[in-house]
């Protein structure tokens, strides 16, 4: 059977709204008005969510489909907006962080720190150098606990169960470090102006040390679960392709974009805290890749945990032979930033997270516009859909690593 | 964008490889223990920073409201009222102090941000590691001040500070006095 002839031979046997075969021959795709068939077929439009359970929280996408392939796709965000910004101006700045770890709650530490260096920024306000090694500790652990998730999730999504108990094995390692410094185990909130909360605990720094090294010893497990996988590399490899130029178009950051090429990583390009003595060191790595298909996000996203284990290793080894000091600044009862603006950005492990303090000297902000990743990469989601098949829908929009909370706000 | 043909990608060149490496990592699995936490059986070890729910020691608190003005989720609820004590030698004056009436915080706002116990000045509120005050209904979440009091019994002592930590306001005060004498 030559492939020309494919779609009007089989579509007989396959019943009422085939059309057969793709135009290869080598598919088994229903449907459609596609290539290789002459059959006219009425779109139809399927709702996905708010509810559904393959898409993370209350994420709704319009799909409009033509036979199997999806034709255009309009996700309808919105369903969790909780108006962040507007209660942002009515609270002051400590006020801010409890509200600022939980639009992103995978990344509660590095959305603190956003804020914080923001004000410490109006302030002009110098931080104590174990205040800030500390962070940069804290912030690369909520990295690996974040990639962890999706490293978990995302095989589930595609039907691969068994990774995410690897996956949570490894979260709660670090984890139980993390609640034991702060006592929260998502929205830690322990970042304050001018430093952090309080020191870390006697001996913590040796438990930290024991999970990183726990983390990458059992790393590789994951990787040879699913990684190698026949089966997860045909679900994924060249399965929705984000091209460098739509990525640059739609402001798509962090370790999607990094996926298909786009090199900007803010700890490489704009460092903040002490990025920059990590990265004359050599040991922070920008991971990118070029394909920008799924498998290329999750070979990114697992790159990425064994360098921010690496980071986390250096901080370490820094507050270890650090002399003794403070970790915070005393601060006066109310903290007023001066009046003025400022921009600071941070790579959250999801992508750039931004957030712009315009403050008239008030204690509370007069606005402070989040920039969060999620939206800007879960905005490129219809070009990358439009094209592929129902069956990759999943696939590709658990590879766009995003929070439900962070592109609603 | 370009449509993808099904079932054309590039297979590996040994197939089911990457399969029986995913196996061996279960296989090794399987003859390790078991992670699983035992919970009802086997209580959780918390660290003290824990943030489980909030205790109240009574006697501490002066009624400022500080607490309750600082919340960012206004779930805490003050009640008091102002007593006299007539004074106790000739010609001395009546003394007025706040009694605590009611103290309740409502768990189903609260956002476990610790800034109410951070703000009090007298330590009257402390984190405890408990957490086991779920309810079947949302309204039974909010706690009084006599349930708020007996959760001060678990409050655990806070851990020592790592040895590069800056010492303690007071130790450092005792220091200096000490230096001074001498």
């Amino acid at each position: 059977m030559s492939p020309q002839d494919g779609p009007r031979q089989v579509v007989v046997g396959l019943g009422a709204g085939a059309s057969g075969f793709s135009a290869d021959g080598r598919g088994y795709e229903r449907g459609g008005g596609g290539p290789g068939s002459d059959l006219a077929t009425t779109d139809m439009v399927l709702n996905v969510g708010p509810q559904h359970p393959a898409t993370h929280g209350v994420l709704r996408l319009r799909m409009t489909l033509d036979g199997e392939r999806i034709v255009h796709c309009e996700p309808v965000v919105g369903y969790m907006h909780r108006g962040v910004e507007k209660l942002f101006e009515v609270r002051d700045y400590r006020q801010i962080i409890v509200l600022a770890n939980r639009h992103d709650w995978l990344s509660a530490f590095s959305s603190e720190l956003g804020v914080v260096l923001a004000v410490e920024r109006m302030l002009g306000m110098q931080v104590p150098e174990r205040a800030t090694w500390t962070r940069m500790l804290l912030a690369e652990l909520n990295r690996v606990l974040n990639h962890l998730m999706f490293l978990g999730s995302y095989p589930l999504e595609v039907g691969a169960i068994t990774p995410i108990f690897y996956a949570f094995r490894e979260r709660e390692t670090i984890q139980e470090v993390m609640e034991e410094v702060s006592g929260g185990r998502m929205h830690y909130m322990f970042n304050r102006v001018g430093g952090l909360k309080e020191d870390v605990p006697a001996g913590w720094t040796g438990r930290v040390c024991d999970a990183v090294a726990a983390v990458r010893r059992r790393l590789p497990q994951i990787e040879d679960l699913i990684f190698g996988n026949e089966i997860f590399q045909a679900r994924t490899r060249g399965v929705g392709v984000l091209p460098v130029d739509v990525a640059h178009a739609f402001g798509v950051s962090g370790p999607i974009a990094r996926a298909s090429g786009v090199d900007l990583d803010l700890r490489r390009d704009e460092p903040y805290l002490a990025y920059e003595e990590l990265l004359a060191d050599g040991v922070l790595q920008v991971v990118t890749r070029t394909e920008g298909d799924c498998y290329a996000r999750f070979a990114c996203l697992l790159a990425q945990v064994k360098v921010s284990l690496d980071l986390a290793d250096a901080c370490l080894e820094r507050l270890t032979e650090m002399a003794q000091g403070p970790i915070n600044v005393r601060l006066p009862k109310i903290v007023k930033a001066p009046e003025g603006s400022t921009y600071a950005w941070t790579e959250n492990p999801l992508g750039i997270n931004g957030y712009w303090l315009v403050s008239r000297g008030e204690k509370t902000p007069w606005r402070l516009k989040l920039r969060s990743a999620s939206f800007n990469n879960i905005a490129a989601l219809p070009h990358v859909l439009e094209g592929c098949v129902v069956a990759d829908m999943v696939a590709i929009l658990g590879s766009m690593f995003f929070v439900v909370g962070d592109i609603d706000k | 964008m370009a449509e993808r043909p099904i079932g054309s990608e590039n297979q590996p060149a040994r197939y089911g490889a990457g399969l029986l490496k995913g196996l061996a990592v279960t296989w090794r699995n399987l003859t390790r223990r078991s992670v699983t936490a035992q919970y009802p059986d086997v209580r959780p070890e918390l660290p003290p920073r824990s943030r489980g729910v909030i205790a109240l020691q009574e006697e501490n608190c002066t009624v400022c409201m500080l607490c309750a003005r600082e919340c960012p989720a206004w779930c805490i609820y003050i009640d008091s009222h102002k007593e006299t004590t007539p004074a106790t030698t000739e010609g001395g004056r009546d003394r007025s102090h706040n009694v605590l009436d009611a103290f309740d915080i409502d768990f189903s706002l609260c956002m476990y941000c610790s800034i109410c116990i951070e703000v009090c000045p007298f330590d009257a509120l402390h984190w405890t590691p408990e957490f086991e005050y779920a309810e079947f209904d949302i309204r039974d979440l909010t706690h009084d001040k006599d349930r708020l009091r007996e959760w001060m019994w678990t409050v655990p002592p806070p851990p020592a500070l790592d040895h590069h930590a800056e010492a303690a306001k007071e130790l450092e005060v005792t220091r200096r006095a000490v230096q001074d004498d001498t």
